[in-house]
């Protein structure tokens, strides 16, 4: 039980950890030259920044989710699993209370999340060109979140797994800042770049042309 | 031939040779080239490799090479190593590389020789990271050591030397003028039309693609057709006519600058109100948005597209088409600069289906467009060539699907490749730009 709560303890300062590690990040890339733009806008940025979150995410909008529909729902699952068990976590971490009717969706969303982890790690493992586009980091990263969904899953059904959940989660929750799964915060900042600068051009929502009538 | 070869023999040599020092000038130069939203980007790819089958070069080659993530991996692994303070002291763990000979090698045979700047896998990217734009970060400081192939930093050259990207001699480009001016006299019977040079104060400098005035006379006079129809105030400049501007391509924003703010020049000079640029892809991209940034500066009059102008002129009523005069059926390219990077999607459209009898879309189409392969100075590296036409089977392939037997596209980089898809992949199109489309279709006030 002792060993159990320093663990606990050693969750959170590593959740601090990485938060400031993060903010390190964040600090050293904002610390190249930022643009100005001089180009006068021809759409409107927020509506481009609304499509980058909303429609231009959907597989009927982009091709290459359409043509990769499995891993492209398996990316989806794989981070809904994670959230879900990063939140089981904080809670159990703090002691407080998961309310009955959400266990069981969060079990699911878990077991759904490590098999599509564990899908796309075998997949980047058996095609030549994921293998090609990959590193180290890219098995790392992904070994350790399965891991974390793998312990969030036995210890939802067992307690007993807490121990080894906590180290579990420290590693992982360590590694965010080393490696690729810095990714999670980057995107929000890159999607909403990408809203930005195709929204300015008005391509996704730009000037409609009526037929002369 | 032969001094192509040697050119081509030193640059092989060049790269061979680079020193230490060099190479860390390269890394300085990249550096200074990456933006706080760059940087980002560099954090962002997760390798998922969606973005692979949204590549022109990847889907005609399926070599990994050619897959959007591998190209910015060789950029990002350079990044990591050199600026990243993880990335320096793991550089196994995340794939950091030096900027070693062999690595800028593969720079050069991936970043210039496989990537038309076209931004296709961007659109299609998770993360939505601007690959491009990280491409020819990279693409500029190999520009800064002189390591750009060959026939690309030539075109770039002639235009910073000589004013515009084909060499045209003012006298030359003046006489041109004088000849399509009374051949335009001809064609529509008033001895009083006129293609105005340095006309000061005149509403609208229209510019041209150089390639238009030695290859495609045809484009300027179409223009000029369409400027006298709807009794516009315009004017072309002696000096500063050309809309290309390589400097996108090769990476070079000191030259790019040096391009665009020669047409910010005469627009000032001619006291101008409104700058049209002719049916060039890049062109328009780098002066309706590049070029500001370069020149770092706000433009005190609107940068337009010809596109735009017709679009205008039709709603207007400023001319009128008849479109049975054009009745084969008409497909559409879009460039990608013109569409996916500069905005300009629908007026195209507007414009074809007001001025041919029949016109259908190609599959996909607007800024989901494939590339055609002749961006991001492709037609200028002959080392590339035969990749470039490999890559453009998709488009010959979208093309055949239309059954169309002409093929518009508003841009002449386009054009070019297109011709040489025709020719390979047989497909008996004729390719046009939509100002010459409209000027078949035009019906004169016989008044004059």
């Amino acid at each position: 039980m002792e060993m159990e709560k320093i663990l606990g303890y050693g969750v959170i300062l590593s959740l601090c950890v990485t938060f400031l590690a993060l903010c390190v990040l964040i600090k050293r890339t904002l610390s190249f030259t930022t643009k100005r733009e001089f180009a006068v806008p021809q759409g409107n940025w927020k509506k481009g920044v609304v499509y980058a979150f909303g429609k231009g995410m959907m597989p009927w909008e982009k091709e290459s989710a359409r043509k990769h529909i499995f891993t492209y729902f398996a990316g989806f699952l794989y981070h809904f699993g994670i959230f879900s068990a990063l939140i089981i976590l904080i809670l159990t971490v703090f002691a407080l209370p998961v309310t009955p009717w959400a266990v069981l969706p969060s079990k699911i969303l878990i077991a759904l999340g490590l098999l599509c982890g564990i899908g796309l790690f075998i997949k980047r493992i058996l095609i030549d060109h994921m293998r090609q586009i990959s590193c180290l980091d890219d098995y790392v990263a992904n070994f350790l979140v399965d891991m974390f969904l793998v312990l969030s899953f036995l210890t939802m059904n067992s307690p007993g797994f807490r121990t080894i959940l906590y180290i579990s989660a420290i590693a992982m929750i360590l590694y965010i800042p080393l490696g690729k799964i810095r990714h999670c915060f980057f995107f929000f900042y890159s999607r909403f770049l990408f809203g930005r600068f195709f929204g300015r051009r008005g391509v996704f929502h730009g000037k409609k042309v009526q037929m002369k009538v | 031939m032969a001094q192509t070869e040697e050119v081509k023999d030193k640059f092989e040599e060049r790269l061979k040779n680079l020193s230490a020092e060099e190479r860390q000038r390269i890394l300085q130069s990249f550096k200074s080239k990456i933006s706080s939203e760059y940087a980002a980007y560099l954090n962002t790819c997760a390798h998922c490799g969606l973005c692979a089958d949204s590549c022109h070069y990847y889907l005609t080659s399926k070599e990994a090479k050619s897959i959007p993530a591998y190209k910015l991996a060789l950029v990002t692994s350079v990044f990591k190593k050199a600026f990243d303070g993880v990335g320096q002291k793991l550089p196994n763990l995340l794939g950091g590389k030096d900027l070693s000979i062999p690595m800028i090698e593969e720079w050069v045979d991936s970043l210039f020789g496989r990537c038309t700047l076209c931004g296709r896998c961007t659109i299609n990217c998770t993360m939505g990271i601007n690959i491009p734009y990280l491409i020819r970060a990279a693409r500029g400081a190999l520009a800064e050591a002189g390591l750009v192939p060959p026939g690309l930093q030539s075109t770039v050259d002639t235009a910073v030397t000589k004013g515009n990207n084909m060499g045209i001699a003012k006298e030359d480009w003046l006489e041109t003028v004088e000849w399509l001016e009374e051949e335009l006299q001809q064609e529509v019977g008033d001895p009083e039309a006129k293609l105005p040079i340095d006309k000061k104060g005149a509403r609208l400098l229209y510019t041209i693609n150089p390639r238009e005035a030695m290859f495609f006379p045809l484009s300027i006079s179409a223009a000029g057709k369409v400027f006298y129809a709807a009794k516009a105030d315009w004017t072309f400049s002696s000096e500063n006519f050309d809309v290309t501007n390589y400097g996108l391509y090769n990476g070079d924003d000191e030259a790019s600058g040096i391009m665009s703010g020669r047409l910010v020049q005469a627009m000032e000079e001619l006291q101008c109100k409104e700058l049209i640029l002719a049916e060039c892809g890049h062109g328009f991209n780098s002066n309706r948005w590049e070029a500001p940034e370069w020149l770092a500066r706000k433009y005190g009059f609107p940068v337009s597209s010809i596109l735009e102008l017709l679009t205008r002129y039709i709603q207007g009523g400023q001319i009128l088409l008849d479109p049975s005069k054009n009745e084969e059926t008409v497909t559409l390219h879009d460039p990608c600069n013109l569409v996916r990077l500069g905005g300009i999607i629908e007026d195209q459209r507007f414009i074809l289906r007001h001025a041919v009898k029949n016109f259908v879309e190609m599959y996909p189409n607007r800024e989901k467009n494939f590339c055609c392969g002749g961006g991001g100075g492709q037609l200028a590296m002959t080392r590339f060539a035969q990749r470039r036409l490999e890559a453009g089977q998709i488009k010959a392939d979208q093309i055949k699907k239309t059954g169309a037997k002409v093929v518009a596209t508003p841009c002449h980089n386009c054009i070019d490749q297109l011709m040489e898809l025709n020719k390979h992949y047989k497909l008996g199109i004729e390719i046009k730009t939509i100002t010459e489309i409209v000027a078949d279709a035009l019906v004169l006030d016989t008044k004059g």
